[in-house]
């Protein structure tokens, strides 16, 4: 198993920083949450977005609903250098649990050239965008145990608990991201001896 | 003939929106069997609805299909609008028929190139494509990146329409965003008119077999949002008469409802609205049209992709159109509608990437919805997909069982079947 099984006791640090709404593509994070809100857990990637939008996110950061794009999801990754996607996955965990992986970790980017558009979700959007040399330079994906698929408009309590927690992750992650950038941006002379 | 025996079985048929089977069976030259059989989990978006204030109804139903969702969206408002008696603006219909045409050019290029094109390429799918014709796809996907941000510009978002609602927009575009776009649309041209030329090259089937095809109809303009509903049979209905088209029934191997009207069939989408509604089409969508040789009624379903290219013409034109209209009168914030405390019944249309689409609204007067009834297009195209399959088998039964499957496929998906807003669950197996 590779990557970070999250609980719902995970801790996060959450700082206020100032919001950016309309950062240039380039050089910026875009977090994307994917998913059907009537299909039960499969909203969690959407129902995380909508938290994460209401939070003070770092410079460069835009958050967009992804919902049920399908191969769409390419545009909507294209041009940006960091892509965090949260998604509805089967990762072998206990429903509620998230995994934190890279497309390479999980062999999303095989060989397969099925692709189906009925099922065009996040792996065909990957392969179609690997295709054409489209990926953002760094994808990172968090991927939640569904408990329930069924046309609901709600998240299981096991997942619905998560959601907060999911989002403290990927607050930390963006902010350590901005800190590091904003150190390299510092010391350009340092990083360009090294 | 009478030693052909012929077995297709076709499960969740690939490149459509949702679970659909396909069997055929013949033996020794008879037809037991043609079928097409829809597998679709029940919806409950009606029982959804119920009991839930007017202004969720949109955003509730916008969620049903992530394709359509602008045009659930649009149809949702206007049977509450309808309902509850309240006039929307000129700018507001600018508005929403110019969103419109993003979705439907949103659609359509997806169905087109990812969807259809693999098959004419001989590419299982779009992925090999990428590799054999990268610069296909990639045209695709940069119509597909046009209207996805038309759609944002106007909805607020790129997949859900928030800033729609009840009698107008909570948020509005600005001119110099509008120009911005006008450019762009101006800019497509190029791609609409290498979209025609490749489509010319494609060895369409050769299959005919007449239908009644219905769908919204206006005197005015190209027709997308309201109007009256019209078929190639010569009726038409107010919209609060669909129930007289619909006619929804139930068949054994489907769970989803059928529809039928004058004969046993019909069909509704793009070649539905060019056979209805040539004559309102933009000069330049006629001129791609008749670069493809159509003219109606045709009578190829297969050529309904082909309409959907037309159709992208047609809205790129128009979408062009509405702006140069939305600017030279300027964008005004406009005062939002109060519920007046007073319920109703109205019904609203929309002729959406896949057809007639019909959202029924009974709303009390407290703004709750007593009841809703929604009838997709690609319910009412079931019986004439199977019915254009029992049509053509006989004209390839010659053929190897692959080609036969395969022909089958592509008439099917030529219909953009949208079965079911399904699941995207990643199934992640990890090194």
């Amino acid at each position: 198993m590779v990557g970070d099984v999250g609980t719902r006791h995970a801790s996060r640090v959450h700082q206020n920083r100032p919001s950016n709404d309309s950062p240039g593509p380039s050089g910026g994070t875009r977090v994307i949450g994917l998913g059907n809100l009537m299909r039960g857990d499969d909203g969690v990637g959407v129902r995380v977005t909508q938290m994460l939008m209401s939070r003070d996110l770092p410079d460069g950061v835009q958050v967009v609903d992804g919902s049920t794009r399908g191969l769409g999801l390419v545009s909507l990754m294209e041009g940006w250098q960091r892509v965090i996607l949260v998604d509805a996955a089967d990762v072998g965990q206990a429903p509620g649990c998230f995994v934190r992986f890279t497309p390479q970790e999980a062999q999303l980017l095989g060989q397969d050239q099925h692709l189906s558009a009925h099922e065009a979700g996040l792996r065909d959007a990957l392969l179609l965008a690997n295709a054409l040399n489209l990926l953002p330079e760094e994808i990172v994906i968090y991927g939640v145990q569904p408990a329930s698929l069924d046309w609901e408009d709600r998240l299981s309590p096991q997942v619905e608990a998560t959601v907060p927690v999911l989002v403290g992750s990927i607050l930390d992650e963006l902010q350590a991201n901005a800190a590091d950038h904003s150190a390299s941006s510092a010391h350009p002379s340092t990083l360009a001896k090294e | 003939m009478s030693a052909v025996n012929v077995n297709v079985d076709v499960h969740h048929l690939t490149r459509v929106e949702g679970h659909g089977n396909i069997v055929i069976d013949v033996k020794n030259g008879d037809l037991i069997k043609c079928e097409w059989q829809i597998v679709e989990a029940p919806r409950f978006f009606e029982a959804f609805l119920r009991g839930r204030p007017y202004t969720e109804a949109s955003h509730i139903t916008s969620r049903i299909c992530g394709i359509c969702s602008v045009g659930h969206a649009t149809a949702s408002l206007r049977a509450t609008e309808n309902a509850l008696q309240v006039e929307v603006s000129e700018q507001t219909e600018l508005l929403r028929k110019l969103l419109f045409h993003g979705e439907m050019i949103d659609s359509h290029v997806l169905h087109v190139y990812m969807l259809v094109a693999p098959d004419f390429f001989g590419a299982g799918s779009v992925l090999p494509l990428a590799a054999s014709h990268p610069e296909v796809v990639m045209r695709a996907l940069r119509i597909k990146k046009l209207s996805g941000d038309l759609c944002a510009m106007i909805a607020g978002r790129h997949t859900h329409p928030i800033a729609m609602t009840v009698g107008g927009f909570n948020h509005l575009p600005t001119v110099k965003e509008l120009l911005a776009m006008r450019e762009r649309l101006v800019a497509a041209r190029e791609d609409m008119d290498e979209t025609i030329a490749l489509l010319k090259t494609l060895p369409w089937p050769q299959f005919e077999r007449e239908t009644e095809y219905v769908s919204l109809q206006k005197d005015d303009e190209y027709a997308f949002i309201d109007g009256r509903i019209a078929t190639t049979d010569g009726f038409t209905y107010e919209l609060s008469e669909y129930r007289k088209v619909t006619n929804e029934y139930l068949v054994p191997h489907s769970t989803a409802k059928w529809s039928k009207h004058n004969r046993d069939t019909y069909m509704v989408g793009a070649l539905a609205r060019f056979n209805n509604n040539y004559a309102q089409l933009h000069p330049r969508a006629k001129a791609a049209a008749e670069e493809l040789g159509m003219a109606p009624i045709v009578t190829n379903s297969f050529l309904n992709s082909a309409a959907q290219a037309i159709e992208m013409v047609h809205c790129v034109e128009d979408g062009i159109r509405i702006i140069d209209e939305l600017v030279d009168r300027g964008i005004e914030e406009e005062p939002l509608y109060q519920f007046q405390g007073k319920g109703g019944e109205g019904v609203g249309s929309c002729d959406v990437p896949r057809g007639i689409l019909f959202h029924n609204y009974v709303i009390d007067d407290n703004g709750l919805i007593q009841s809703a009834n929604c009838v997709i297009p690609t319910n009412q195209n079931h019986a004439n997909i199977e019915a254009d399959m029992r049509a053509l088998l006989p004209q390839v039964l010659d053929q190897p069982q692959d080609k036969i499957r395969h022909t089958m496929e592509m008439l099917v998906r030529a219909y953009d079947p949208c079965i079911s807003c399904s699941t995207h669950l990643l199934d992640v197996e990890f090194v």
